[in-house]
Protein backbone atom coordinates (compact mmCIF):
# COMPACT_ATOMS: atom_id res chain seq x y z
CA UNK A 1 0.00 0.00 0.00
CA UNK A 2 1.21 3.24 -1.06
CA UNK A 3 2.47 5.52 1.79
CA UNK A 4 2.70 9.46 2.45
CA UNK A 5 6.15 10.36 1.61
CA UNK A 6 8.33 14.00 2.05
CA UNK A 7 11.36 14.98 -0.10
CA UNK A 8 12.79 18.31 -0.99
CA UNK A 9 13.76 20.56 -3.92
CA UNK A 10 17.10 20.23 -5.56
CA UNK A 11 19.12 22.41 -5.52
CA UNK A 12 22.92 22.64 -6.85
CA UNK A 13 23.58 23.56 -2.86
CA UNK A 14 21.41 20.95 -1.24
CA UNK A 15 22.86 18.06 -3.52
CA UNK A 16 25.74 16.71 -1.37
CA UNK A 17 23.43 16.80 1.59
CA UNK A 18 20.57 15.10 -0.16
CA UNK A 19 22.73 12.40 -1.03
CA UNK A 20 24.53 12.06 2.39
CA UNK A 21 21.19 11.68 4.12
CA UNK A 22 19.45 9.77 0.81
CA UNK A 23 17.39 7.21 3.09
CA UNK A 24 15.68 10.17 4.97
CA UNK A 25 14.41 12.12 1.69
CA UNK A 26 11.68 9.99 -0.27
CA UNK A 27 12.15 11.96 -3.29
CA UNK A 28 13.62 15.18 -5.28
CA UNK A 29 11.71 18.31 -7.23
CA UNK A 30 13.26 19.66 -9.95
CA UNK A 31 12.43 22.68 -11.51
CA UNK A 32 12.49 22.57 -15.66
CA UNK A 33 13.63 25.73 -16.45
CA UNK A 34 17.02 24.99 -15.20
CA UNK A 35 17.61 21.98 -17.32
CA UNK A 36 15.91 23.39 -20.76
CA UNK A 37 19.19 25.12 -22.11
CA UNK A 38 21.87 22.42 -19.66
CA UNK A 39 24.82 20.95 -22.07
CA UNK A 40 24.31 17.04 -22.14
CA UNK A 41 26.80 16.36 -19.30
CA UNK A 42 24.02 17.93 -17.03
CA UNK A 43 21.44 16.12 -18.64
CA UNK A 44 22.87 13.10 -17.91
CA UNK A 45 23.79 13.80 -14.26
CA UNK A 46 19.71 14.59 -13.91
CA UNK A 47 19.13 11.11 -15.74
CA UNK A 48 21.26 9.36 -13.33
CA UNK A 49 19.79 10.88 -10.14
CA UNK A 50 16.57 10.07 -11.57
CA UNK A 51 17.83 6.83 -11.55
CA UNK A 52 18.87 6.79 -7.67
CA UNK A 53 15.91 8.93 -6.42
CA UNK A 54 12.85 9.32 -7.32
CA UNK A 55 12.09 12.89 -9.29
CA UNK A 56 9.14 15.21 -10.09
CA UNK A 57 9.49 17.94 -12.61
CA UNK A 58 8.43 21.65 -11.58
CA UNK A 59 8.11 24.23 -14.28
CA UNK A 60 7.90 27.87 -13.13
CA UNK A 61 7.79 29.59 -16.87
CA UNK A 62 5.13 28.42 -18.67
CA UNK A 63 2.50 30.41 -17.29
CA UNK A 64 -0.29 28.77 -18.46
CA UNK A 65 -3.48 30.86 -16.32
CA UNK A 66 -4.02 32.96 -19.08
CA UNK A 67 -6.49 34.10 -21.49
CA UNK A 68 -3.51 33.64 -23.63
CA UNK A 69 -2.31 30.47 -25.29
CA UNK A 70 1.21 29.14 -24.18
CA UNK A 71 3.51 29.40 -27.19
CA UNK A 72 4.04 25.94 -28.84
CA UNK A 73 8.16 25.68 -28.41
CA UNK A 74 7.85 26.43 -24.36
CA UNK A 75 5.44 23.40 -24.22
CA UNK A 76 7.47 21.14 -26.88
CA UNK A 77 11.00 21.74 -24.97
CA UNK A 78 8.80 21.06 -21.68
CA UNK A 79 7.78 17.78 -22.87
CA UNK A 80 11.02 16.88 -24.64
CA UNK A 81 12.55 17.60 -21.01
CA UNK A 82 9.87 15.10 -19.49
CA UNK A 83 10.20 12.56 -22.10
CA UNK A 84 13.85 12.47 -21.41
CA UNK A 85 13.78 12.20 -17.65
CA UNK A 86 10.77 10.61 -17.14
CA UNK A 87 9.47 12.17 -13.97
CA UNK A 88 6.74 10.61 -11.68
CA UNK A 89 5.11 13.54 -12.60
CA UNK A 90 5.18 17.31 -13.56
CA UNK A 91 3.70 20.43 -12.40
CA UNK A 92 3.15 24.02 -13.03
CA UNK A 93 1.76 27.24 -11.77
CA UNK A 94 -1.47 28.47 -11.94
CA UNK A 95 -0.44 31.96 -13.10
CA UNK A 96 0.55 34.36 -15.72
CA UNK A 97 4.18 35.47 -16.20
CA UNK A 98 3.70 37.21 -19.28
CA UNK A 99 1.35 39.08 -21.42
CA UNK A 100 1.18 41.38 -24.72
CA UNK A 101 4.78 40.22 -25.01
CA UNK A 102 6.50 41.64 -22.13
CA UNK A 103 7.88 39.52 -18.89
CA UNK A 104 6.71 39.86 -15.79
CA UNK A 105 9.97 37.71 -14.04
CA UNK A 106 8.02 36.27 -11.99
CA UNK A 107 4.42 34.17 -10.76
CA UNK A 108 1.34 37.14 -11.35
CA UNK A 109 -2.81 35.78 -10.29
CA UNK A 110 -4.30 36.61 -13.07
CA UNK A 111 -7.76 38.30 -13.00
CA UNK A 112 -9.81 34.77 -11.40
CA UNK A 113 -12.53 35.21 -13.94
CA UNK A 114 -14.00 32.70 -16.79
CA UNK A 115 -11.84 33.98 -19.36
CA UNK A 116 -8.67 32.63 -17.18
CA UNK A 117 -10.78 29.20 -16.32
CA UNK A 118 -11.75 28.68 -19.96
CA UNK A 119 -7.40 29.86 -20.99
CA UNK A 120 -6.15 28.06 -18.46
CA UNK A 121 -8.35 24.76 -19.42
CA UNK A 122 -7.15 25.20 -22.86
CA UNK A 123 -3.40 25.87 -22.00
CA UNK A 124 -3.50 23.00 -19.48
CA UNK A 125 -5.33 20.50 -22.09
CA UNK A 126 -2.83 21.13 -25.20
CA UNK A 127 0.38 20.83 -22.33
CA UNK A 128 -1.27 17.48 -21.15
CA UNK A 129 -1.34 16.72 -25.10
CA UNK A 130 2.07 17.59 -25.75
CA UNK A 131 3.85 16.08 -22.83
CA UNK A 132 1.94 13.10 -22.62
CA UNK A 133 0.65 13.26 -19.28
CA UNK A 134 -1.52 16.06 -17.28
CA UNK A 135 0.70 18.32 -14.84
CA UNK A 136 -0.45 18.98 -11.38
CA UNK A 137 -1.22 22.95 -11.30
CA UNK A 138 -0.21 24.63 -8.16
CA UNK A 139 -1.87 27.85 -6.15
CA UNK A 140 0.05 30.27 -6.19
CA UNK A 141 1.10 33.58 -3.72
CA UNK A 142 0.24 36.61 -4.43
CA UNK A 143 0.63 40.45 -3.23
CA UNK A 144 -1.45 41.96 -4.90
CA UNK A 145 -5.40 40.79 -4.56
CA UNK A 146 -5.48 40.10 -8.29
CA UNK A 147 -7.02 43.49 -10.36
CA UNK A 148 -10.50 42.46 -12.52
CA UNK A 149 -10.98 38.90 -9.97
CA UNK A 150 -14.79 38.22 -9.93
CA UNK A 151 -14.50 35.33 -7.98
CA UNK A 152 -13.01 33.57 -4.98
CA UNK A 153 -9.27 31.92 -5.14
CA UNK A 154 -11.10 28.66 -3.96
CA UNK A 155 -13.53 28.66 -7.12
CA UNK A 156 -11.69 29.55 -9.76
CA UNK A 157 -9.20 26.59 -8.75
CA UNK A 158 -11.66 24.18 -8.36
CA UNK A 159 -13.10 24.96 -11.63
CA UNK A 160 -9.45 24.90 -13.49
CA UNK A 161 -9.23 21.43 -11.77
CA UNK A 162 -12.68 20.12 -13.15
CA UNK A 163 -12.47 22.16 -16.78
CA UNK A 164 -8.77 20.81 -17.19
CA UNK A 165 -8.58 17.32 -15.18
CA UNK A 166 -5.92 18.32 -13.27
CA UNK A 167 -5.03 17.61 -10.38
CA UNK A 168 -3.80 20.23 -7.06
CA UNK A 169 -0.50 20.45 -6.22
CA UNK A 170 -1.64 22.85 -3.18
CA UNK A 171 1.31 25.25 -2.01
CA UNK A 172 0.20 25.53 1.92
CA UNK A 173 2.53 28.79 2.49
CA UNK A 174 0.87 30.00 -0.61
CA UNK A 175 -2.23 29.00 0.99
CA UNK A 176 -1.48 31.03 4.42
CA UNK A 177 0.02 34.14 3.12
CA UNK A 178 -3.18 34.69 0.89
CA UNK A 179 -5.30 34.15 3.54
CA UNK A 180 -3.15 36.52 6.01
CA UNK A 181 -2.90 38.96 2.75
CA UNK A 182 -6.26 39.21 1.99
CA UNK A 183 -7.96 38.20 4.81
CA UNK A 184 -9.08 34.81 4.66
CA UNK A 185 -9.42 31.38 6.58
CA UNK A 186 -7.47 28.72 4.37
CA UNK A 187 -9.67 26.22 6.36
CA UNK A 188 -12.44 27.47 3.99
CA UNK A 189 -10.35 27.48 1.06
CA UNK A 190 -9.40 23.61 1.92
CA UNK A 191 -13.12 22.91 2.29
CA UNK A 192 -13.86 24.22 -1.07
CA UNK A 193 -11.10 22.17 -2.73
CA UNK A 194 -11.63 18.30 -3.36
CA UNK A 195 -9.51 16.85 -1.45
CA UNK A 196 -9.18 13.64 -3.62
CA UNK A 197 -7.44 16.02 -5.97
CA UNK A 198 -4.64 16.85 -4.04
CA UNK A 199 -2.08 15.06 -5.76
CA UNK A 200 1.18 16.87 -4.15
CA UNK A 201 1.96 19.47 -1.37
CA UNK A 202 4.77 22.40 -1.60
CA UNK A 203 5.69 23.49 2.12
CA UNK A 204 7.78 27.08 2.45
CA UNK A 205 8.57 29.89 4.63
CA UNK A 206 8.68 33.51 4.35
CA UNK A 207 8.95 37.00 5.33
CA UNK A 208 6.62 39.66 6.93
CA UNK A 209 7.09 42.70 4.80
CA UNK A 210 6.25 46.07 5.22
CA UNK A 211 3.75 48.39 3.25
CA UNK A 212 4.51 51.90 1.99
CA UNK A 213 0.98 52.97 3.36
CA UNK A 214 1.47 51.19 6.51
CA UNK A 215 0.56 47.07 7.45
CA UNK A 216 2.33 44.31 6.45
CA UNK A 217 2.36 41.29 3.50
CA UNK A 218 3.65 37.99 4.31
CA UNK A 219 5.81 37.43 1.34
CA UNK A 220 6.48 33.82 0.40
CA UNK A 221 9.97 33.93 -0.44
CA UNK A 222 11.54 30.50 0.23
CA UNK A 223 14.31 31.79 2.52
CA UNK A 224 12.99 30.66 5.86
CA UNK A 225 12.15 28.18 8.08
CA UNK A 226 8.11 26.36 7.23
CA UNK A 227 6.22 27.73 9.95
CA UNK A 228 4.21 26.45 12.38
CA UNK A 229 0.97 27.67 10.82
CA UNK A 230 1.71 25.49 7.76
CA UNK A 231 2.49 22.47 9.35
CA UNK A 232 -1.12 23.00 11.13
CA UNK A 233 -2.39 23.15 7.61
CA UNK A 234 -0.48 19.96 6.61
CA UNK A 235 -2.28 18.20 9.55
CA UNK A 236 -5.71 19.24 8.15
CA UNK A 237 -4.64 18.26 4.75
CA UNK A 238 -4.06 14.55 5.78
CA UNK A 239 -6.82 14.46 7.62
CA UNK A 240 -8.95 15.40 4.77
CA UNK A 241 -7.38 13.44 2.02
CA UNK A 242 -8.30 9.74 1.01
CA UNK A 243 -5.25 9.35 -0.96
CA UNK A 244 -1.31 8.80 -0.24
CA UNK A 245 0.12 12.79 0.01
CA UNK A 246 3.85 13.47 -1.64
CA UNK A 247 5.27 16.44 0.39
CA UNK A 248 7.83 18.93 -1.23
CA UNK A 249 9.71 21.23 1.08
CA UNK A 250 10.91 23.91 -1.05
CA UNK A 251 13.79 26.26 -0.01
CA UNK A 252 15.68 28.75 -2.68
CA UNK A 253 18.46 30.24 -0.92
CA UNK A 254 19.91 31.25 2.60
CA UNK A 255 20.48 27.75 3.01
CA UNK A 256 20.85 26.34 6.31
CA UNK A 257 22.40 23.11 7.54
CA UNK A 258 21.43 20.04 5.53
CA UNK A 259 20.32 18.41 9.23
CA UNK A 260 17.96 21.79 9.65
CA UNK A 261 16.11 21.07 6.56
CA UNK A 262 16.29 16.96 7.85
CA UNK A 263 14.12 18.72 10.92
CA UNK A 264 11.42 20.08 8.68
CA UNK A 265 11.00 17.09 6.75
CA UNK A 266 10.64 15.22 9.75
CA UNK A 267 8.28 18.06 11.13
CA UNK A 268 6.06 17.00 8.10
CA UNK A 269 6.13 13.38 8.90
CA UNK A 270 4.84 14.32 12.16
CA UNK A 271 2.14 16.45 11.20
CA UNK A 272 0.92 13.74 8.33
CA UNK A 273 0.87 11.41 11.23
CA UNK A 274 -0.91 13.27 13.36
CA UNK A 275 -3.67 13.95 10.36
CA UNK A 276 -3.95 10.39 9.33
CA UNK A 277 -4.82 9.41 13.04
CA UNK A 278 -7.44 12.09 13.07
CA UNK A 279 -8.70 10.67 9.81
CA UNK A 280 -8.59 6.92 11.30
CA UNK A 281 -10.60 7.95 14.40
CA UNK A 282 -13.02 9.78 12.45
CA UNK A 283 -13.43 6.57 10.00
CA UNK A 284 -13.93 4.48 12.78
CA UNK A 285 -16.37 6.55 14.61
CA UNK A 286 -18.22 7.03 11.54
CA UNK A 287 -18.39 3.20 11.04
CA UNK B 1 -9.29 39.15 -26.42
CA UNK B 2 -10.15 41.85 -24.10
CA UNK B 3 -9.25 39.37 -21.41
CA UNK B 4 -5.73 39.00 -22.77
CA UNK B 5 -5.70 43.13 -22.99
CA UNK B 6 -6.22 42.98 -19.29
CA UNK B 7 -3.40 40.77 -19.06
CA UNK B 8 -1.22 42.79 -21.09
CA UNK B 9 -2.03 45.77 -18.87
CA UNK B 10 -1.50 44.17 -15.80
CA UNK B 11 2.26 43.02 -17.11
CA UNK B 12 3.05 46.74 -18.37
CA UNK B 13 1.60 48.09 -14.81
CA UNK B 14 3.93 45.59 -12.71
CA UNK B 15 7.29 46.50 -14.63
CA UNK B 16 6.99 50.22 -15.45
CA UNK B 17 6.93 52.06 -12.59
CA UNK B 18 6.07 55.42 -14.66
CA UNK B 19 2.76 53.44 -16.04
CA UNK B 20 2.08 53.08 -12.77
CA UNK B 21 2.75 56.58 -11.48
CA UNK B 22 0.28 57.70 -14.55
CA UNK B 23 -2.20 54.87 -13.33
CA UNK B 24 -2.20 55.85 -10.22
CA UNK B 25 -3.29 59.95 -11.26
CA UNK B 26 -5.54 58.58 -13.58
CA UNK B 27 -6.36 54.57 -13.13
CA UNK B 28 -9.49 54.93 -15.61
CA UNK B 29 -8.28 57.39 -17.85
CA UNK B 30 -5.10 55.43 -18.20
CA UNK B 31 -6.85 51.53 -18.50
CA UNK B 32 -9.44 52.89 -21.29
CA UNK B 33 -5.94 54.08 -23.17
CA UNK B 34 -4.74 50.99 -23.50
CA UNK B 35 -8.43 49.78 -24.69
CA UNK B 36 -9.18 47.77 -21.80
CA UNK B 37 -13.41 47.33 -21.65
CA UNK B 38 -15.14 50.20 -19.39
CA UNK B 39 -15.82 47.53 -16.91
CA UNK B 40 -12.52 46.43 -16.45
CA UNK B 41 -11.44 50.18 -16.43
CA UNK B 42 -13.92 50.95 -13.53
CA UNK B 43 -12.60 47.10 -11.52
CA UNK B 44 -9.24 48.79 -12.16
CA UNK B 45 -10.36 52.26 -10.13
CA UNK B 46 -10.49 49.40 -6.93
CA UNK B 47 -7.27 48.28 -7.09
CA UNK B 48 -5.13 46.73 -4.26
CA UNK B 49 -2.61 49.57 -4.07
CA UNK B 50 -0.85 48.83 -1.56
CA UNK B 51 -0.56 44.88 -2.71
CA UNK B 52 0.41 46.97 -6.69
CA UNK B 53 3.49 48.36 -4.86
CA UNK B 54 4.36 45.39 -3.25
CA UNK B 55 3.91 43.16 -6.25
CA UNK B 56 5.94 45.59 -8.77
CA UNK B 57 9.03 45.61 -6.15
CA UNK B 58 8.84 42.09 -5.48
CA UNK B 59 8.47 41.43 -9.30
CA UNK B 60 11.62 44.04 -10.14
CA UNK B 61 13.98 41.64 -7.54
CA UNK B 62 12.91 38.23 -9.40
CA UNK B 63 13.40 39.81 -12.85
CA UNK B 64 17.00 40.91 -11.52
CA UNK B 65 17.67 37.66 -10.24
CA UNK B 66 16.61 36.07 -13.92
CA UNK B 67 15.22 33.13 -12.88
CA UNK B 68 11.51 32.93 -11.55
CA UNK B 69 10.70 30.44 -8.65
CA UNK B 70 7.07 29.15 -7.41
Amino acid sequence: MATDRVGLSWRAELAAGIFAHRDQIDLVEVIAEDYFQAPASRLRALETLARQIPVVLHGIGLGPASAAPVENFRLERLARLVDRIRPEFWSEHLAFVRGGGIEIGHLAAPPRTSATVEGAAENLRRAAALVGARPLVENIATLIDPPGSVMRESDWIAQILTAADCDLLLDLHNLHANGLNHGYDPASFLRAIPAKRIGAIHLAGGRTIPLSGGGTRLLDDHLHDVPDAVYELLEQVAALAPQPLTVILERDGDYPPIERLLAEVELAREALRRGRQRRNHHERAAS
Amino acid sequence: MSAQLLEAFLARLYTDARLRERFRADPRGEAARAGLHPEQCRSLEQIDWPGLEAAAASFEKKRRRKQPRG
